[in-house]
Formats: C-alpha cells, sequence, structure tokens
C-alpha cells in the first residue's frame, strides 16, 4: 500500500499541468490527505467506515465481506492480526448521517459502543432506591468463627493507640459500642 | 441508530427495496471493475520498469503481465510474461495466475503453473496486481527447494552455472 502511494505521488508530480510555485496545500496534497483514508481493500475512500483494533481503516461493506469469504481465518488484510467483526470501531464524521438507504450496509455496520462515565462521588452502598433490596442469608457455626478470629497466625495485630491520643479515643468509644451491642444481643437471645 | 435514520429516506425505502438485488449483485461486478481500474492507473503511473500489468483485450477481468528476471539471478535479463485472471469475487479471492512464457523454475510447473503462498492460503484483499507480480519477480530470484512443483529444476538449482544454461536454453526455445 505504501509502496503504491509513494510511485503514484513521484510520477504523479511531473505531470502536473499546474506551473504555480508555491502550490504545496493545493491539489496534490488533498489528494494524499485523501489517500489516507482509503479503504484496504476497495482502494476508494471508506463509507462507512469501521478500525480493526489493529487501527487499519475499511469499508464496512469490504470487511464484512472479507470475513465472510473466510470464517476460519479471520485476520486482518493489512497486518494480518486476528479480528473479528465485534471488535471493530465504526467512525462517525461529522457529516457521516448519510442521506443514503442504511439497508445498503447489510448487515448494519456494529454501533460504537458507549460506556457512561465513572458516577464520580456518590456512594455505591444502601442502594435501596435505584439498585433493588438485597438480602442473604447464611448458616454458621459459631465455634468455628472463634477459632478463625482466635488463631490467627498471619500478621501481628497492630498496636493499640496510645492512651490520650484522638484514635485511643475513637477506639475505647467503638469497642464500647459494640459491647452494648453484643449484650443487647445475648439478652434478646435470652428472651426470645 | 434510529435516531439517525433520515425521514425522508424512510419515506422512499418501499420503491428501493423492489430493486435491491439486481441492484447488489451490479453493483458487486462493479466494485470489481473499479477496483482493477484503480489499479491499472497506479501502474500506468508507476516508474517500475521491471514490472507492468495491462488488460488483455476488452475484458478488464483478465490481464497480461510481464515481469523482468531479478537482478543478480540466473533470470536477469529475461523477460516473462504471464495470465492474470480475476474472478467476481476479487479481492476477496486470489487472481489465477500463470506463466504464459515457459519458465524453468523449482515452484512452477510445465504448465505454468505458480506455487506461490500468497496466491493460495495465504492471500489477503490488500493485495494487487503490483504487489503479486513483485512477489512473483522476488520469487524467481528466491525459489522455496523444499516443495518443488519442477523436482528437476530443484535439484538442478544447487548448480547454478548448470542451472543457468537450462534456464537459457528453455527461453530461447520459447522465443524462437
Amino acid at each position: 500500500m505504501s509502496g503504491i502511494t509513494e510511485n503514484t505521488k513521484t510520477s504523479g508530480e511531473p505531470s502536473k499541468e499546474n506551473p504555480s510555485p508555491n502550490s504545496s496545500d493545493t491539489p496534490d496534497d488533498e489528494k494524499k490527505d485523501d489517500r489516507m483514508f482509503e479503504c484496504n481493500i476497495c482502494l476508494d475512500t471508506a463509507k462507512d467506515a469501521v478500525v480493526s483494533m489493529c487501527g487499519h481503516l475499511f469499508c464496512w461493506p469490504c470487511l464484512h465481506q472479507w470475513l465472510e469469504t473466510r470464517p476460519n481465518r479471520q485476520v486482518c488484510p493489512v497486518c494480518k492480526a486476528s479480528i473479528s467483526k465485534e471488535k471493530v470501531v465504526p467512525l462517525y464524521g461529522r457529516g457521516s448521517t448519510k442521506q443514503e438507504d442504511p439497508r445498503e450496509k447489510v448487515p448494519p455496520r456494529p454501533a460504537g459502543q458507549r460506556t457512561e462515565p465513572e458516577p464520580g462521588s456518590a456512594f455505591p452502598g444502601f442502594g435501596f432506591a435505584d439498585n433493588g433490596f438485597h438480602m442473604s442469608f447464611g448458616i454458621g457455626a459459631f465455634p468455628f468463627g472463634f477459632f478463625t478470629s482466635t488463631f490467627n497466625f498471619g500478621e501481628a495485630r497492630p498496636t493499640p493507640a496510645a492512651r490520650g491520643t484522638q484514635q485511643h479515643m475513637e477506639e475505647q468509644f467503638l469497642s464500647k459500642i459494640f459491647l452494648w451491642m453484643a449484650i443487647l444481643f445475648v439478652a434478646w437471645l435470652l428472651l426470645a | 441508530m434510529a435516531q439517525n435514520i433520515n425521514p425522508s429516506v424512510q419515506s422512499q425505502s418501499g420503491t428501493i427495496k423492489q430493486n435491491d438485488d439486481s441492484k447488489k449483485i451490479s453493483s458487486d461486478s462493479h466494485a470489481v471493475t473499479k477496483r482493477l481500474h484503480k489499479e491499472l492507473m497506479s501502474l500506468m503511473m508507476s516508474p517500475d520498469k521491471s514490472i507492468s500489468a495491462f488488460p488483455d483485450g476488452e475484458n478488464l477481468f483478465s490481464w497480461i503481465g510481464t515481469i523482468m528476471g531479478p537482478k543478480d539471478s540466473v533470470y536477469e535479463t529475461l523477460k516473462f510474461r504471464l495470465s492474470l485472471q480475476f474472478s467476481s469475487s476479487y479481492p476477496y479471492t486470489a487472481p489465477v495466475v500463470k506463466f504464459i512464457t515457459p519458465c524453468f523454475h523449482p515452484n512452477v510447473d510445465t504448465k505454468g503453473n505458480i506455487c506461490l503462498d500468497i496466491l493460495k492460503d495465504k492471500w489477503s484483499a490488500l493485495y494487487d496486481v503490483r504487489t503479486i507480480l513483485l512477489s512473483i519477480q522476488a520469487l524467481l530470484g528466491v525459489p522455496n527447494v523444499d516443495s518443488p512443483l519442477n523436482t528437476i529444476a530443484a535439484e538442478k538449482w544447487q548448480k547454478q552455472d548448470e542451472y543457468k544454461k537450462h534456464v537459457l536454453e528453455m527461453f530461447k526455445e520459447e522465443s524462437n
């Protein structure tokens, strides 16, 4: 492909019948720009353009037919990378909402995949409103839980925070809450 | 997708549908013709004088190509003519390429058939007349002796002097 481009370019220049001295960004350059968007199969400007994962441009009908012709060996015609119909990206230029019959492009060109941006700061839990209600059932074996939490040979537990610091206060507070919760729970178990 | 469809097109779609099938077939062969035209143009513009190709008469699906033997090979200075037959599925399938000029070569049989991977399973829609002819030209200089179509040529390839004599004799016979 590159060879062809070079050849036509070099031989095209002498035959140009436009002797204006500084015509560097006129027809020739435009032609070169057009060539960049030529389909690698029909060698024409790509229509309903798609790009493979390896970055090569094709008309969708051309690429589709190429993949249909050899269903068991789906490779990119340019670099022979493995490609598939699902993994091509359509190119939507500004003027691409065309007036032509979309059924000409049988089968339809795969649509672009659009993922919503990340929801930012919203807290993902407690999603009763949008995610529905989650409920889980479990059967626990109480004494084994005791073992697992007690015989913890991995890393040593972090040392308690020094007395008087902010962290120490918080830890004391938390442990008191949990203690009261445990007592309430046991009381409830006994009463019920 | 639906929002991209122009309503005015939708209203015409009924009439378009009727000619759809006939249109598709004619546009297929039209696409092949268009591509072959493009290739012809770029070949004619090409400064490379060692290969050339042109349609054989009116039929754009049948071409005659010529390649010069590669430099520094036993085929140097020799000119070979080949036929290229394109099907309506070109460029999705390779054209059938044969030597018209008899060619003594390990990968070319006595009928001119060529054993070259890019014309068989390694074909790609990107290849065109120019790259095919360049590949065959390269094959002349660097034969694949391990899977020969012409075993005599493959054996003789080791003795280059003898091989060259054979090539020249065969070529002379043809031109007389």
